[in-house]
């Protein structure tokens, strides 16, 4: 025998009245602040000189510890160290761990202790440190909810709404917490064309870390088609999945300056966790790629997937080695296609499709936990669009007289 | 003997299980942090007991996936103390949810958490008269610096079921 809904406010009601007193509110600066944020006419500015602070800041903060710090340590002291002191020279574990013996830099030498290494540590660590820090902030200040407040009416064009800036705010970071985090979003329907467009769409912390250091002057380019490619996947999803999108439902909470414990905690918890998840992976990408050249495999798949890799898409054979890197981690694949020549064309294309074309094995895994149906749907929606957009980036390349 | 930290999102609820338990659920600034219960234990009268942190939820009815995770888990966990979490700047809808628990014939104790937030805005709760109307323990707490919390942990062990009709006698008079 429970209460009905309005029984239960009744009594609510007469409760509060006994022991609640409101007082004469004042209003704040931080309320100020907090109208500014939220407001279009002065929060949308307000969130694109943020965004672009953000971004600024995660360029030059990994680039200053990557190029300042990591790539003279690797390349001067670590690379001919290792190559001089590793047995075997020329041998099949040489190949797999240290690579080419003649490189005299860690990208290209290919090797699971050169390449690999580095990639984690060198190019990919300070990345992650610099995005975690700036979303931590975001986060534990308030700025998210506001966020998703100002940008709520274009993701209602794709089916979603403005909370679903958390979520893929998230992904940039990695995906796999992301895809966990669309369970704030109500329906079934906006769960799957969430996870469905970060899987595809989103390059994580670790991608656009590498993407900074190996190709800073297309990196833009691939960054736009992907932003486009989330845009009209979504706008298609929402047309062709039946189900409700429901309105934004949510309390803006009033800005909090960021507690330091916490700051440094959360931090501390998400690079420990990139460390046990990724380096694995990059080290492990690493040594399979290599066992498959070795072992002829990789020109054997170039050779076959040829008609499908230069004809269709428009990039080099070789990219098939990348590709196969990518079902691990895409900043190694990134990395992997930076060493293969190509025109700067070919390289968007290329880095794109490495984005698009399956998500890395831990996304994988998460969102085979949210239930097998929609990865079935996910992975069938991923594998039309990687052709169709592949070939449209491609198609584009051409009318454009630079593919 | 389990207990179960609920209440809405984003009231404070991943701080006050860190309180407790000394764990690292993710605390953050916007409603949804936590998707998924976290668990954890903490010591009670020398015996260690097990605390989960329940993702935010408005009322029984759930609206997305996290919310469904939270109120299976209250089905779950038949012989659970509910610690119920508010924002003690929006009381009602905190005592709304509270009620719906206690209907249920769980145990509940109620912490205003927030309760600086309160102050700052000047809203003055009467906690005694609060806790003689319910019938169960309320205490004010502000989870991010720690005040209340020991008093919580203290007064646990006075969580006992209550009658709804107690209740609304109570706030009658």
């Amino acid at each position: 025998m429970g209460l009905s809904v309005d029984e239960r406010w009744d009594l609510i009601d007469k409760i509060s009245k006994e022991t609640v007193t409101f007082g004469k509110y004042k209003h704040t600066l931080k309320d100020a602040v907090g109208e500014l944020t939220i407001k279009p006419l002065t929060g949308i500015p307000i969130a694109i000189a943020v965004l672009y602070g953000l971004w600024s800041f995660f360029g030059s903060f990994a680039g200053f510890f990557t190029d300042g710090f990591f790539v003279s340590l690797f390349d001067e002291h670590f690379l001919p160290w290792i190559q001089s002191v590793f047995p075997d020279k020329g041998g099949w574990l040489y190949y797999i761990f240290v690579g080419d013996p003649l490189a005299d830099n860690c990208f290209e030498a290919f090797g699971v202790l050169t390449s690999g290494l580095f990639i984690a540590i060198g190019v990919v660590l300070p990345a992650i440190i610099a995005f975690y820090l700036i979303l931590t902030l975001l986060e534990d200040i308030g700025y998210m909810p506001r966020l998703a407040v100002l940008i709520d009416t274009i993701l209602h064009k794709i089916g979603l709404h403005g909370y679903a800036i958390v979520p893929t705010i998230l992904s940039l970071g990695c995906n796999v917490p992301a895809v966990t985090a669309s369970r704030i979003l109500e329906t079934r329907k906006q769960r799957f064309i969430m996870m469905t467009l970060l899987a595809i769409f989103i390059p994580c912390g670790a991608q656009l870390g590498i993407m900074e250091e190996v190709i800073p002057d297309t990196m833009g380019y691939v960054l736009i088609y992907l932003l486009i490619g989330y845009f009209i996947l979504g706008f298609i999803l929402n047309k062709i999945i039946p189900g409700k999108s429901p309105e934004i439902l949510i309390d803006v909470p009033p800005y909090q300056r960021p507690m330091l414990r916490n700051v440094r905690r959360k931090m501390q918890m998400r690079i420990v966790g990139f460390f046990k998840v990724a380096i694995p992976f990059v080290l492990l990408g690493c040594a399979v790629v290599n066992i498959l050249y070795k072992g002829g495999v990789i020109d054997w798949l170039a050779n076959v997937m040829s008609p499908l890799l230069s004809g269709w898409f428009g990039v080099p054979d070789e990219t098939v080695g990348p590709l196969i890197a990518a079902f691990l981690r895409k900043d190694l694949a990134v990395a992997q296609l930076s060493a293969i020549p190509m025109t700067s064309y070919q390289m968007i294309t290329s880095v794109v499709l490495v984005s698009i074309y399956f998500p890395c094995v831990a996304t994988f895994v998460m969102i085979l936990k949210e239930g097998w149906k929609d990865l079935l749907g996910s992975v069938a929606v991923l594998a039309a669009v990687v052709f169709l957009y592949g070939g449209l980036i491609h198609l584009i390349g051409i009318l454009l007289g630079v593919a | 003997m389990k207990v179960l930290l609920m209440g809405h999102p984003n009231v404070g609820k991943s701080v006050f299980f860190n309180r407790l338990t000394g764990s690292n659920a993710i605390e953050s600034n916007y409603p949804g942090t936590t998707v998924d219960y976290t668990k954890g234990y903490m010591l009670l009268e020398n015996k260690d007991v097990e605390v989960i942190d329940v993702p935010g939820i408005f009322s029984l009815e759930p609206k997305d996936r996290a919310e469904e995770v939270s109120v299976k888990m209250l089905e779950e966990e038949k012989d659970a103390i509910v610690v119920c979490v508010f924002d003690a700047s929006k009381i009602e809808r905190g005592l709304y949810l509270a009620l719906e628990i206690i209907e249920k014939g769980y145990p509940v104790i109620i912490a205003l958490n927030m309760w600086d937030v309160a102050t700052d805005k000047n809203i003055a709760i009467d906690v005694k008269n609060l806790e003689k109307i319910l019938g169960v323990p309320v205490i004010a707490t502000t989870a991010i610096s720690g005040e209340g919390i020991a008093e919580v942990v203290s007064r646990i062990g006075e969580a006992s079921p209550v009658k709804i009709r107690n209740i609304i006698k109570n706030a009658g008079d």
